[in-house]
């Protein structure tokens, strides 16, 4: 009797994993993203500030035009809502001439030039929008006809089709859905993209089907499961046991070699790349003088930095501004990694026997360990940073108030100069000012050159303004650029996007019409 | 009895309305503003102001206390300040994978930890006895993210039997019973190990005492004297602690949620604390201490059926 019972507990354990196992084979219509995240956050494309919602959004919505998918390049920008545009000669009135016939999701109806002004206005608001800043030079946007819309600059920009393209505060929202739904948009928005809003389950995933009416044509993934698994081990074996199609990788050489060695699996490493510095606060001491600034940039060895991270997925950084942006240069007086001309230096200032100075830093594992190298490098020339680990979101807040005169900070930004330049190294944007970004060096040299930059028509001299702030902050040791890492997406090879992932600025692959299984 | 209940219910409201006042205060003086979590790193102070004046949170402190006082206690938890999403709905959507987690290692932990502490407190200072204690140190020793990989390798990649991803689907029942078996099993081998020295500990004590050796000079036989006597006496600390390992086991399981990729209210506690969540937080701790009241109530209920000498009147 017990050997009977035994035996039907065995069976039905058996049943409950064949059960299982079977639904998992099924689905080759839906396709399973594993991300890095605990939850989405919100939906609304223009609060998208995470990396998860980012990547999100970036298929449910469009832009006026769009970055060929797989790239990074502006000069690479095409039509995507907008089938044509044109501008004014002094560029600062721009005309953008809508499809016909393309769809919102869930029977929102067309797409016109209500929605795109209503949009861009949304877009610019601070109260609605987190990208607002972006949009300070726009005067007005107006609507033509139902389908031509007009934007007014009251000064030229460096790349106004960057900000109408499929990023940021360029994404295109339902002028009626935001009225009817009101705050609920966050949390089931309504675009126009080749996948729509399904359902959100808190803490599990997000369910985006297919948008049969795209006017680009009907997706060929059916379904989207875009899975939040925080946990980096579990989402890994996840992948590997095929519970995943696509999978968030990480910036690590141990974890790309690993990866690459599984059967049937490709590992994409591709931009934009996010440039880590050392941002130090110019008027604090004993920072305020350049003989110490100059001398923890010596001690800073770049070569160590990208060796630790990973050569396929880090490169040394060049200057304050990454490598392939639009104004980049590599031409600056970057110094160069020599100890003993630190020590020196530091003799010079006063400091034979080095210093110690208190930093506030983020636990964020990845950040924390590159800080830690960071830390030993500087030891070693006798600066000892004193680390005070906090929270993240308490590093955010204690950062903008000036609380740590060495700042670790990691980023990427629209490719082009001026974004970079103006958040990071404009005296508009130092911390605790009206004004603040993310200026924590409280540098503004090269304010003059950044401002006439933005507004130049001419590419070239455009291109020099940028080359002369990017040198007069390096040669200031405002900050000390360490290292670029670029981002990681792992994948079946029974999954093909539709082309070459070489670039994404939704920092995810872009899941578009023409992404299939094999 | 219903009696006791209204008036254990009547005497947690003081400590609900310390906890909630607590949570208020402490979430507002953890350094990290919400406005700037969900704007994130480009966003201007203007945009932080417009947000925090949306979200309401540039109102008086005083203002913002008794509003949230006032709505949980008719049971108005708001929305979340990141999502949007409504909180009740949110914590409804995963109170019943914690609760199945929860329920399940309780009984693992219960069945496994009671008999082999039994057996090893009858068996004191042989060699199953020693096995009991260092299998047990085991278990506790071993953090739930080692131990649920373990199993996760050897269940999810090598036999294929379980799924690494957990978020089952609540409307079926077996889907829900196949992902629950691994992180059931993960988390209710630490709850038995503990369970297991304090059953032991217990047994010992009372198989020590003086109506224990006079029930045996009286003839009673050993067995009765151990069911009877021993494991009755030495149940009421084991309850006291399954009681109180409950209330820990809802908090703590986060990392087995994290591992298993299971929904939980453990994992919504600890991403409404990394974001500056206010309202999340605070909706989750009314739930969270309305739940700790009523384990302990269940705990004082069943003293009063292991020892009828333990009166609710």
């Amino acid at each position: 009797m017990r050997l009977r019972a035994a035996l039907l507990a065995g069976a039905a354990a058996l049943g409950v994993a064949v059960l299982g196992g079977a639904a998992i084979a099924q689905q080759r219509t839906t396709l399973n993203v594993g991300m890095a995240a605990q939850d989405v956050g919100r939906l609304d494309p223009h609060f998208a500030v995470t990396t998860i919602d980012r990547v999100a959004v970036a298929w449910m919505f469009n832009g006026l035009v769009r970055f060929k998918p797989g790239s990074i390049n502006p000069a690479e920008i095409e039509p995507d809502l907008a089938e044509r545009w044109e501008s004014s000669p002094d560029g600062r009135t721009w005309t953008f001439h809508l499809r016909r016939g393309v769809q919102f999701h869930g029977g929102f109806g067309e797409v016109t030039a209500e929605d795109v002004a209503f949009s861009l206005r949304k877009a610019a608001q601070a109260s609605t929008s987190a990208f607002s800043g972006d949009f300070r030079a726009f005067e007005s946007v107006d609507v033509v006809d139902p389908y031509t819309v007009r934007i007014r600059l009251r000064e030229n920009v460096p790349s106004l089709l960057g900000l109408v393209t499929n990023y940021a505060g360029g994404y295109i929202v339902s002028k009626r859905a935001v009225e009817q739904k009101g705050d609920a948009f966050v949390r089931a928005p309504i675009g126009s993209g080749p996948f729509a809003f399904a359902s959100v389950t808190p803490n599990q995933s997000l369910e985006l089907a297919a948008h049969e009416g795209y006017f680009r044509g009907a997706p060929q993934i059916k379904r989207v499961s875009y899975r939040f698994i925080p946990s980096d081990a579990s989402r890994d074996l996840a992948f590997q046991n095929r519970e995943l199609d696509v999978n968030y990788g990480r910036a690590q050489a141990t974890w790309l070699e690993r990866t690459r060695r599984l059967p049937d699996v490709t590992v994409d490493v591709f931009e934009p790349a996010e440039l880590s510095i050392i941002n130090i606060n110019t008027k604090q001491a004993p920072f305020d003088d350049i003989r110490v600034r100059r001398a923890f940039a010596h001690a800073i060895n770049r070569a160590e930095l990208v060796r630790w991270r990973g050569e396929a997925v880090a490169r040394e950084g060049q200057s304050l501004v990454p490598r392939g942006y639009l104004g980049f240069t590599a031409d600056v007086p970057l110094l160069q990694h020599d100890p003993d001309r630190a020590r020196a230096l530091l003799a010079e200032a006063g400091h034979p026997n080095g210093f110690t100075v208190r930093v506030v830093h983020t636990q964020l594992p990845e950040m924390l360990a590159g800080m830690q190298v960071v830390q030993q490098q500087l030891r070693r020339v006798g600066i000892n940073l004193d680390l005070q680990v906090v929270e993240h979101a308490t590093f955010h807040q204690q950062i903008r108030q000036d609380l740590s005169p060495l700042v670790y900070y990691g980023a990427a930004r629209f490719p082009v100069a001026d974004i970079y330049l103006t958040q990071f190294y404009h005296g508009r944007s130092i911390v605790k000012t009206p004004t603040a970004v993310t200026n924590f060096s409280h540098c503004n040299m090269a304010d003059a050159e950044i401002d006439a930059a933005r507004v130049e028509t001419d590419p070239q001299k455009q291109l020099a303004l940028w080359a002369e702030a990017q040198r007069k902050l390096v040669e200031a040791v405002c900050g000390v650029p360490l290292f670029e890492t670029l981002l990681v997406f792992a994948r079946h090879n029974s999954v093909d996007y539709g082309y070459e992932l070489k670039g994404s600025m939704s920092l995810g692959p872009l899941i578009t019409e023409a992404t299939r299984f094999r | 009895m219903i009696g006791f209940v209204v008036r254990r219910l009547m005497a947690a409201a003081p400590t609900l309305i310390a906890v909630l006042t607590l949570v208020f205060v402490i979430v507002r003086i953890v350094p990290g503003d919400p406005a700037l979590v969900i704007l994130g790193d480009q966003a201007t102070p203007e945009a932080i102001a417009a947000l925090r004046a949306r979200l309401g949170l540039d109102r008086p402190l005083h203002e913002q206390y008794f509003e949230f006082l006032f709505a949980s206690l008719t049971g108005d938890f708001g929305t979340s300040l990141v999502t949007g999403r409504p909180i009740v709905s949110e914590v409804a959507a995963v109170l019943p994978h914690t609760l199945d987690l929860t329920g399940a290692a309780m009984v693992i932990g219960t069945v496994v930890g009671v008999p082999v502490g039994i057996w090893a407190a009858l068996h004191r200072n042989r060699a199953i006895d020693v096995a009991a204690r260092i299998l047990s140190l085991l278990g506790l020793s071993f953090p739930v993210f080692v131990s649920g990989i373990f199993l996760l390798l050897l269940f999810a990649l090598h036999w294929k039997i379980f799924p690494v991803i957990g978020n089952a689907n609540l409307a079926d029942p077996v889907d829900r019973l196949h992902k629950l078996v691994l992180p059931a099993i993960t988390l209710g081998l630490v709850m038995a190990a503990y369970i297991t020295r304090v059953t032991r500990s217990a047994m010992l004590h009372v198989l020590s005492e003086d109506f224990i050796r006079t029930a045996r000079a009286k003839g009673v036989p050993w067995r009765a004297v151990v069911w009877k006597h021993g494991l009755r006496n030495a149940l009421i600390p084991v309850v006291t602690v399954v009681g109180l390992y409950v209330g820990i086991l809802i908090g703590n399981s986060v990392l087995t949620e994290i591992v298993f990729n299971r929904p939980g209210l453990g994992k919504i506690i600890v991403g409404a604390l990394n974001q500056r969540d206010y309202s999340m937080l605070q909706g989750l701790m009314v739930i969270y201490c309305f739940l700790i009241v009523v384990v302990n109530l269940i705990t004082d209920l069943t003293y009063g059926l292991i020892d009828p000498r333990v009166k609710h009147a």
